[in-house]
């Protein structure tokens, strides 16, 4: 780890940056220390640490899961006849698509609600633009004062976890897709405001100073010169959160935002171990198609 | 086409130009020479109406530099044509070049023309007169230093301003192109009767193509003399300072 | 028009343009604008549109959601819990991410691919590697811990896992493509002198990727706090439980202020972790 006081070695003297990186260290070092204290000290949590009791617990779990009986054997109903766990029965895998198909819409309107907010909002969210370099206009009260709205927006829509937005809409709206999609789309504006709006101020000027020259207006440096430099870079951020949106679609779900994870949150309450084995596997799966589509968008875009 | 009277421009405590007196007439082509430092950018500059000087007065083509709003008026008097070409990368060769035409187009127009380009035919004379008419649809970032100046000079071919100002036109091409696009900036600016003024680091160039050198040094007029009247002992002075560009000259002298 | 007036005539040998052959950025572009309109337009039209979308009496809701959101609960009880819960989800967060860090950097490395000198073997552990980095990855950390939950009780273990396992994969993805990525005169420069490909990783690649390796760390440190509030909705303590708690109890001032600590040691890492990095990676 002494690497990370690397840019003190070779001067003799210190570096103000090398002090604060060793301070870091330390804290890092006194909150491991801690943490790990706190959890093997029961940690204020009612259970303890994994003993002989929950290793027969976890095997119990995890034979139902791939569907048989407590005991090891073939789980059977009453009458005796074979239990067919949900993920062998052609029908449930059905049932389990259309649930994937209305998943994916989910992420789509969320990512699409984030995409479209964002691009609305950032360049008053960018420092440069407030300041007035971008535009080589001169600063302005508005400007400073959109920019810090617009930053004050992004910094509480991203600290709010998705589930709670999700859980305050479902007050709003009726169970479904939808409250689902405004939970993630807010969260998520927040997240690809901000690392939009680093594009925007990490823009280099130079090509718009000279448009500016050869006579351009505000508007139309924006259109000929921001824009199609940084729109690139915004789709990578883009898919890249669609890509983590489609993982977290589930989760919004468990709160009975609809989807895959709805029904995963009901299969957990009826002990239906083996339906939720299959929805893992096909969640798996709408993630590892979610990835390539996001890997072939982001090939278009460059 | 440009009278400075007295002009003088400081940055902070750092002085880029001492009162400066010169006229530049229409159709003249110009070549400024100096080492780094010595107020070549900051004098284009000023030139191109980017700057205002501080004291003293500057007229572009009879008129107050003060009083020309930016936008239209300015773009079509003065165009400036950059060191690093500025063009936006990630644009096709296209859009580049028609953004030459944005101090004329209105913000809708130039928001059609990015989905249906406009003034095709015009975009594209342009870089056939600069010689690279088949790279119009080409992204500007898969270009060569040499083809992206050359669509620089596309750009301002569209702006069509009375003078091109063109700063360290050839600082980032290879050698082997740099000559060229001296010749065509020269040739260019001839076919349009445009008034050209360029700073140059090779002085070679700047006496083979050009009418007028001007010399400058920290600022200050160190000649301006039409380009076959310039003497070994005028460069010697000039870049005194600056032993490595010695040779340089000395070669330039002895064609 | 006054474009290059009077050099018409000398342009004949370029043939004019045709308004049919269309720049080739129309197909690459036109065609991604086409599809992701197409596909936001279809997932709108799973969305039962109706009366029945907003809940009755929803709108009621929000006027008493905002009230109390605005009027956070700053009791000492509640100032209190939230402390707890603060500290619970930062220690959830450290151990989870430590344990992450475990895992990721064997596996990274061997993704990396920069371990292993014979290609065929290379390609094995690399495509096994990057494989189970996917795999770990692929699962939200809220349903690692539910799963959990159901094997293993309550218990802090079922935190920790549920929380190092998905960090595991994204940051062995991440180190294995940052070893992969360092400058290679220094590597080659080593290998020359006769190192072999364990010491050319101690002292070349190791120390050239850390900053980054440490940096992207911090960032992700930062994901894992508010992961960890997420976490403990499912039963396990922590920011999130209290809030879930107070949500069940339509008590809104309380959520606020769960939420306004939350918020608060977010912006705090970030903050920390963007010094950090700005000063690790200038």
């Amino acid at each position: 780890m002494n690497l990370v006081t690397a840019p003190a070695t070779g001067t003799p003297v210190q570096s103000p940056a090398s002090g604060f990186l060793r301070a870091s260290l330390g804290v890092t070092a006194v909150l491991v220390a801690a943490s790990w204290w706190f959890i093997l000290a029961g940690g204020g949590q009612a259970g303890a640490m994994a003993g002989g009791d929950s290793f027969d617990q976890a095997l119990r779990f995890l034979r139902g899961f791939v569907g048989l009986a407590e005991d090891g054997t073939i789980a059977r109903t009453r009458s005796g006849e074979a239990l067919v766990p949900a993920y062998l029965q052609w029908d449930r895998w059905v049932v389990m698509a259309g649930l994937a198909i209305e998943t994916l819409a989910m992420s789509v309107l969320a990512i699409a609600l984030a995409g479209v907010g964002m691009l609305c909002t950032v360049l008053p969210a960018a420092r440069t633009a407030a300041t007035g370099v971008l535009l080589l206009g001169s600063p302005t009260w508005a400007g400073r004062v959109t920019y810090w709205l617009v930053r004050a927006m992004y910094i509480l829509t991203r600290g709010i976890p998705e589930l709670v937005w999700a859980m305050l809409l479902l007050f709003v709206f009726a169970l479904g897709i939808l409250p689902g999609a405004l939970a993630l789309g807010i969260h998520n504006l927040g997240i690809v405001g901000k690392l939009c709006a680093e594009v925007v101020e990490d823009l280099n000027p130079r090509p718009i100073q000279a448009l500016r020259t050869s006579g351009a207006s505000s508007a139309q440096v924006v259109l000929y010169g921001v824009l199609p430099q940084v729109l690139p870079q915004f789709l990578t951020y883009v898919v890249y959160r669609w890509e983590v949106i489609i993982r977290t679609t589930i989760v919004v779900g468990f709160v009975s935002a609809g989807g895959l994870g709805r029904e995963f949150r009901l299969a957990m309450s009826y002990f239906h171990y083996t339906d939720i084995a299959l929805i893992l596997m096909v969640y798996v799966l709408l993630v590892i198609a979610v990835d390539l589509i996001g890997a072939g968008l982001r090939r278009l875009a460059v | 086409m440009f009278e400075l009277i007295g002009v003088t421009k400081r940055y902070g405590s750092h002085v880029a130009l001492v009162p400066l007196d010169l006229t530049i007439a229409d159709g003249e082509t110009v070549a400024i020479v100096g080492p780094s430092g010595s107020g070549k950018t900051t004098l284009l500059h000023l030139l191109a109406g980017v700057v205002q000087p501080d004291r003293g007065v500057l007229a572009i083509a009879g008129r107050n530099a003060r009083s020309i709003p930016h936008g239209r008026e300015l773009s079509r008097l003065a165009g400036l044509m950059h060191q690093q070409y500025d063009l936006v990368p990630t644009l096709s060769v296209l859009h580049n070049v028609l953004a030459g035409r944005l101090g004329e187009w209105g913000f809708f127009k130039a928001l059609f023309s990015l989905a249906f380009p406009q003034e095709r035919q015009q975009a594209f004379e342009a870089l056939e007169r600069v010689g690279i008419g088949a790279k119009l649809y080409e992204r500007t970032s898969r270009l060569s230093g040499g083809e992206q100046q050359r669509v620089a000079l596309a750009r301002l071919l569209l702006q069509n301003p009375r003078a091109i100002l063109a700063d360290e036109p050839v600082s980032s091409v290879d050698p082997a192109r740099a000559e060229d696009i001296v010749r065509l900036l020269v040739q260019v600016a001839g076919e349009g009767q445009h008034t050209l003024v360029a700073s140059l680091h090779s002085v070679p160039l700047a006496l083979a193509h050009f009418q007028r050198v001007i010399g400058l040094r920290l600022g200050e007029l160190a000649f301006d003399l039409p380009a076959h009247a310039v003497q070994q002992h005028h460069l010697a002075d000039l870049y005194v300072l600056d032993q490595q560009t010695m040779p340089l000259v000395g070669e330039a002298v002895g064609h | 028009m006054a474009t290059s007036a009077g050099n018409e005539g000398r342009f004949g040998a370029g043939a004019p343009l045709r308004q049919r052959d269309l720049p080739a950025l129309a197909h690459g572009r036109g065609a991604l604008t086409v599809l992701l309109c197409a596909a936001v337009l279809l997932s709108l039209l799973r969305v039962p549109w109706g009366d029945d979308l907003v809940r009755p009496g929803g709108v009621a809701m929000v006027g008493q959601v905002l009230g109390g959101m605005l009027k956070p609960d700053l009791a000492p009880e509640v100032l209190g819990k939230a402390a707890a819960a603060a500290w619970q989800t930062i220690a959830y967060a450290v151990t989870g991410m430590t344990v992450a860090l475990a895992m990721a950097l064997p596996l990274g490395a061997l993704a990396s691919g920069t371990l292993v000198r014979n290609p065929v073997l290379r390609r094995v552990t690399m495509v096994l590697a990057r494989g189970s980095l996917g795999l770990l990855r692929a699962i939200h950390e809220l349903v690692w811990a539910w799963l959990f939950v159901a094997a293993l009780g309550l218990s802090p273990v079922a935190a920790i896992a549920a929380l190092a396992i998905p960090y595991a994969g994204i940051l062995g993805r991440i180190y294995a493509d940052l070893l992969n990525d360092v400058p290679p005169q220094p590597v080659t420069a080593l290998q020359t002198t006769g190192a072999g490909l364990a010491i050319t990783f101690l002292y070349a690649r190791i120390p050239l990727a850390l900053p980054d390796m440490i940096s992207y760390t911090f960032y992700r440190f930062e994901c894992g706090l508010r992961s960890a509030a997420i976490l403990s909705f499912v039963g396990l303590g922590g920011l999130g439980f209290q809030i879930q708690i107070a949500l069940d109890d339509l008590l809104f001032g309380r959520v606020a202020t769960y939420l306004l600590v939350l918020v608060a040691l977010i912006l705090a890492v970030d903050t920390w972790s963007s010094q950090v990095r700005r000063r690790l990676t200038q």
